[in-house]
């Protein structure tokens, strides 16, 4: 679904100059570093000149006088160490430009999952949003600290040794050009030759991992079946596949990288030792160039062996990038509000004709109508997938809905603006999701507004202050394993308290399925009764015992409301409610009734 | 070192590419010395004015041989030690896969397959760097710095060798104090970002409560603080990782300029020439690379030290369950007689199963339910020799099945596990995994059976569809069928179905056993499940609770007595009811 592996030339351009747009806001900073490269540059190349003068006008020609050679010693020193801390400051400030960048980046990815709709994650995969946001932006990391970083610094010692050669020697320096076309084709094949045969590693190691991680997850199918021997076989055959995919990168390596580039250095030499042997014979020449043109050639071919080795990273780093940028894209939104200026004040909800379907084939809701009146209870029962989850899923936002209306006070729900829909609207989540943080930091979760005393307050109105005192640093107890240590009561507790503390006008419940201790529980009926009290409630009930006070209980089946009135209304039909109602505590003997008159 | 000596049988048995390898990095070191020398006395000559065509072509001639030798001997020290450690990686990839084929499921309970994969892959990269960039830095650096060091010493002079090498030694201890304050900082860096994936993780699993709380932005913010420390650690990384190349510029300039000032000190007396002067400088660069090496050296040596460990830990690990010394070879059949007194899963105190006294006639069903945790799956577990340990005996056709060799006394066995797991592979092969030569007549039968059949061909691709991680995704009832048609292909003695028609309405499950007691016709077959209607009909029903038998006997006996049986039927059927609406 999103995988991309590979891409085009021009796709590749592509992706390559959308990421370029994020350097934009750091020019300054950008122009800085480039000066300084600049100067560093300047310091490395001028060494071998000062050498070569030192050479030619003292050495040579036995001419040794001390103040000159004291000049030309300090000089040295003082560009070499001047240069030594401007490429160190340099280096630094290439780095902190491209870890600001990333962190541009992924900020603007994380705001975007912010912004798209529960249908992107119910369809996405949890750990590949992750990577997007993380991995893929570390792997773009590496595109701007290395790749780039490098690729720059050796095109500026590249010009930088050009020019000072041709300073040097014109008719030299330009013969030293030949050999750069030798040297642009191997570069040329290399990535040729590296780009298949790296991705083919590539491609060779994830089949590799996944056949290893299947057979792991499967092995008791495996073994029992007798299989290991085939699996084996099987595991042998790819792991061999990927030994000579190995063997085959290594001989382009080989053939390509250092050993090609080194055997080039040579023949620059070659030229260089030529030209001079050449040129020497004819007239004099200044044996203290020819040092300089050997020297700057030695230094020429380490950034090509650096730039060259980092070369296959630069092909990951842009599918990285294809598939940072594609999330980016991602059309499916969150429901958007017309954000008019309405205020929810009594909480009065309506749902007309309300039909909806996640996939658009399948419709989970058909028809719902109902209306809770301002401190009403309206609870909703049925089986599992009879629809109760989606009503709340509409009524909180979460999908968006074609057909039919929902209303609070008179008010389509499209109209209200989002903050005073999540302000007056509280929902308890089955199963409370507890963050990486205190008990503290889990109650009042960003909202700063609230102080200590808000939150102890709601804390103690559901009486989850019981517990959370006995805990040995209290509020600030940190919350481990996303909260496995609590009970489920208990996380429930938690969850109550996060959703007070904000006091909403209606509340909406999803109990929790999960099996609660008599303990916990009896707490947690209280806490709900007090927390109904002059809220507007729609509860998800899955113990019908919980909700027999509600005014008015809506039996779902398949997404359409079969049954509805109050407790002793529905008893007294004897119907779907009365089943289920039986199903969670009746005595054995009546369900035998029961069933025994059905069939 | 000790990782080379733990490494010593691969050495051993590669001693013709390691040893060819290092001849050959032996004769590069040496080449490597060619060029320097050779602009040494051209220089010379240069200066002397003596230089001629024919000495010049001479020259030449030489450095091309140097160079192309060197090119052709690079080239194959690569294949030859880079080529044998990758050889050692598919090496120990394929012990530890086989290793992992001989455990038994007591070995998955206890290890996660995170770790077992991170150990499969990681530590074995670390290791393959070890027998290759480990030799090759390690030997490399002895011998292009000792060839080096040897020439400028022999060949020019060593009173200048040794003034040109006194910055080198700080070049070691600076890199190699930068090496741990890196190791260090970047441990921070990394933390920082595994905490961010934790932060991202956490925020995208509660996106419900952020949205239900309104806290998007809010969680923006937090985002930002954390990806903000992020860039912070990493800047502290970056400030030492950028003091390496000015270190190094900074010491070999020192280092060239004393060479060239003492040199030049030594020309003007005329005990060098300066041809000497600029072959030394040359040579002199030739020295970085094996400083540098020598610092990799260690920590890649470190780190594959750490991971041999890991993995030679993992292959020492017991085999638990072994054939005896004396076992059938033929495949076992008849009655199932099971007697056990006690069984507990190994480290558990938690007693599993107690006091199972029953025997089930060749070709008969028997119906195993209860509770969650009643011990139905445990059961079968031992029948299938997944675990020993248990007090009592287990015989199939009149014999102990641990008198059977393991591979013999699971082909009487078709197995339908309780989590219907699939491979990656075409819906074909995964129907035909035991029996991969299956005609395809077979294989349509055994999915008609299971009812899967015309779900098979409602797919684009029938039985071409691939399933499981990176195929297209079925429901569970979809998977659960593959697996009772994968199970039933074999046509095995005896078919264990464990819990393996949960995912199944009704309708399929009753057409499902009815093909089955058809195609099962003399043959055991076992079933567990939670719906009683799974195993109504079985010949032989037991319930069991908290690891022992409660109930005994067939539907019509059970019905009649007043127990879980009963209830749970009774209840069921009004499930059942309220599923369908009433």
């Amino acid at each position: 679904m999103d995988k991309i592996t590979i891409l085009n030339s021009q796709e590749q351009r592509q992706v390559f100059f959308r990421l370029l747009k994020y350097v934009k806001p750091h020019i300054k900073q950008i122009i800085i570093a480039f000066v300084l490269l600049s100067l560093v540059t300047i310091g490395e190349v001028s060494g071998p000149i000062l050498i070569k003068i030192f050479i030619d006008d003292f050495v040579a020609p036995n001419n040794i006088v001390a103040g000159p050679i004291i000049t030309l010693a300090s000089l040295y020193l003082f560009i070499l160490f001047t240069s030594a801390v401007v490429m160190y400051i340099q280096s630094l400030k290439f780095q902190e430009i491209a870890l600001k960048i990333i962190q541009q980046l992924r900020i603007d990815v994380f705001s975007k999952v912010q912004t798209l709709g529960l249908r992107y994650f119910d369809k996405t995969p949890v750990g590949t949003i992750v990577s997007r946001v993380t991995n893929d932006t570390e792997a773009i990391k590496e595109l701007f600290v290395s790749v780039l970083a490098i690729f720059i610094q050796s095109i500026f010692l590249f010009i930088g040794i050009f020019v000072a050669m041709f300073i040097l020697d014109i008719k030299l320096a330009a013969l030293c050009l030949l050999f750069l076309p030798i040297l642009i084709w191997i570069i040329h094949m290399y990535r040729k030759l590296s780009s298949t045969s790296f991705s083919a590693l590539r491609e060779l190691i994830g089949q590799l991992n996944a056949k290893l991680n299947e057979s792991l997850q499967g092995m008791s199918i495996i073994q029992v079946f007798r299989q290991e021997k085939r699996m084996r076989k099987e595991f042998n055959e790819l792991n061999t596949k990927h030994y000579e995919a190995g063997i085959h990168n290594i001989k382009i390596n080989g053939l390509l990288l250092r050993p090609a580039v080194d055997l080039v250095h040579i023949i620059a030499i070659l030229i260089v030792l030529s030209f001079f042997g050449i040129t020497s014979m004819e007239s004099t020449i200044e044996i203290g160039v020819l040092y300089a043109f050997v020297n700057y050639i030695s230094r020429f071919f380490e950034p090509v062996n650096q730039v060259m080795q980092q070369l296959t990273f630069f092909q990951q780093a842009v599918i990285s990038a294809a598939r940072v940028f594609k999330l980016l894209d991602e059309k499916e939104l969150a429901p958007q509000q017309e954000n008019r200026p309405v205020q929810i004040s009594k909480g009065k909800i309506e749902f007309r004709n309300v039909t909806f379907s996640y996939d658009g084939n399948q419709k989970v809701l058909k028809n719902i109508t109902f209306t809770a009146n301002p401190g009403d209870t309206v609870a909703l029962v049925g089986h599992t997938g009879s629809g109760k989850s989606s009503i709340i899923n509409l009524l909180m936002r979460f999908y968006e809905f074609e057909k039919g209306e929902i209303l609070i006070d008179g008010v389509s729900i499209k109209q209200y603006n989002m903050n005073e829909l999540r302000q007056k609207m509280g929902l308890v989540l089955q199963d409370a999701f507890l963050f990486y943080g205190t008990i503290k930091d889990n109650i009042r979760l960003h909202n700063e507004e609230l102080t200590d005393e808000d939150i102890i307050e709601a804390a103690e109105f559901v009486q989850a202050n019981q517990f959370i005192e006995k805990l040995p640093d209290g509020y600030n107890q940190q919350v481990t394993e996303r909260g496995s240590t609590f009970s489920s009561g208990q996380r429930q507790l938690l969850a109550f308290a996060r959703t007070m503390v904000t006091n909403p006008k209606i509340l909406i419940l999803d109990e929790a399925t999960a099996n609660i201790d008599t303990e916990t529980e009896e707490m947690i009926q209280q806490a709900l009764a007090k927390m109904r009290k002059g809220r507007t409630t729609i509860a998800i009930a899955h113990r019908l015992s919980t909700i027999q006070d509600a005014d008015l209980i809506l039996v779902l089946h398949k997404g359409e409301i079969v049954e509805r009135g109050n407790h002793q209304q529905l008893l007294a039909q004897k119907g779907l409610y009365y089943k289920m109602y039986l199903l969670q505590n009746g005595h054995s003997e009546n369900i035998a009734d029961v069933v025994q008159q059905e069939i | 070192m000790k990782v080379f000596r733990d490494l010593s049988w691969f050495f051993k048995q590669e001693k013709k590419a390691y040893l060819t390898g290092i001849f050959m990095l032996f004769l590069v070191a040496i080449l490597q010395l060619v060029p320097p020398r050779v602009i040494g006395i051209v220089a010379d000559e240069i200066e002397a004015s003596s230089i001629t065509w024919g000495k010049l072509s001479v020259w030449i001639s030489v450095l091309i041989l140097a160079g192309m030798l060197m090119y052709i001997l690079r080239y194959y020290w690569r294949i030859h030690i880079f080529g044998a450690s990758v050889k050692l990686a598919r090496i120990l990839r394929t012990r530890l896969y086989e290793h992992f084929t001989k455990m038994s499921p007591h070995f998955y309970q206890r290890k996660r397959i995170g770790d077992l994969m991170a150990h499969a892959t990681n530590d074995i990269q670390a290791i393959q760097q070890t027998a290759g960039s480990g030799v090759l830095t390690l030997v490399d650096s002895l011998l292009t710095g000792g060839f080096v060091i040897v020439a400028m010493a022999i060949t020019i002079s060593w009173k200048l060798t040794l003034i040109a090498l006194l910055p080198m030694p700080i070049i070691a201890l600076l890199t190699n104090w930068y090496g741990t304050t890196l190791h260090a900082r970047f441990k921070k860096a990394q933390e920082a970002f595994s905490f961010l994936n934790d932060k991202t993780q956490e925020s995208i699993s509660g996106i419900k409560v952020i949205k239900t709380f309104g806290q998007e932005k809010e969680d923006i913010e937090d985002f930002k603080k954390l990806s903000n420390e992020v860039v912070q650690k990493n800047i502290a990384v970056a400030k030492i990782d950028s003091l390496y190349d000015p270190t190094i510029s900074a010491c070999v300039g020192i280092s060239f300029i004393l060479s060239i000032g003492f040199g030049a000190k030594y020309v003007l007396e005329g005990s060098m020439s300066i041809g000497d002067l600029i072959a030394f400088n040359t040579y002199l660069g030739l020295l970085i690379w094996p400083m540098l090496a020598f610092g990799w050296f260690f920590n890649i040596v470190e780190r594959g030290r750490a991971s041999y460990d890991r993995v030679y830990r993992l292959l020492n690990e017991k085999i638990d369950i072994v054939d005896r010394e004396q076992t059938i070879d033929e495949s076992p059949s008849g009655d199932i007689e099971i007697s056990i007194t006690n069984f507990q899963y190994p480290n558990h105190e938690k007693s599993i199963l107690q006091d199972i006294h029953f025997t089930l006639k060749q070709g008969k069903t028997l119906g195993i339910v209860g509770k969650t945790g009643a011990g139905k799956t445990s059961l079968l577990k031992l029948l299938l020799r997944e675990f020993e340990g248990y007090n009592g005996e287990i015989r199939i056709g009149g014999r102990d099945i641990k008198d059977y060799r393991l591979d013999a006394l699971r082909k009487a066995f078709g197995y339908v596990p309780q989590d219907h797991f699939l491979f990656s592979a075409t819906i074909k092969e995964n129907i035909a995994f035991a029996k991969p030569n299956a005609t395809d007549e077979e294989i349509y039968l055994a999915a008609k059976t299971a009812d899967v059949h015309d779900d098979i061909q409602g797919f684009v691709d029938g039985y071409e569809t691939i399933v499981g991680e990176r195929g297209v995704s079925l429901s569970g009832g979809q998977k659960q069928r593959i697996s009772i048609a994968r199970a039933i292909l074999l046509n095995p003695e005896i078919l264990i179905l464990d819990d393996s028609l949960s995912a199944v309405d009704a309708k399929t499950e009753e057409s499902i056993l009815t093909a089955l007691k058809e195609n099962r016709q003399g043959k055991t077959t076992i079933i567990t499940a939670h719906r009683l209607s799974a195993i109504q009909h079985a010949d032989l029903i037991i319930v069991l609770d908290d690891g022992k038998i409660t109930q005994i006997g067939v539907h019509e006996s059970l019905m009649q007595e007043n127990g879980w049986y009963k209830e749970i039927y009774h209840q069921q059927q009004l499930e059942a009811l309220v599923e369908h609406g009433g």
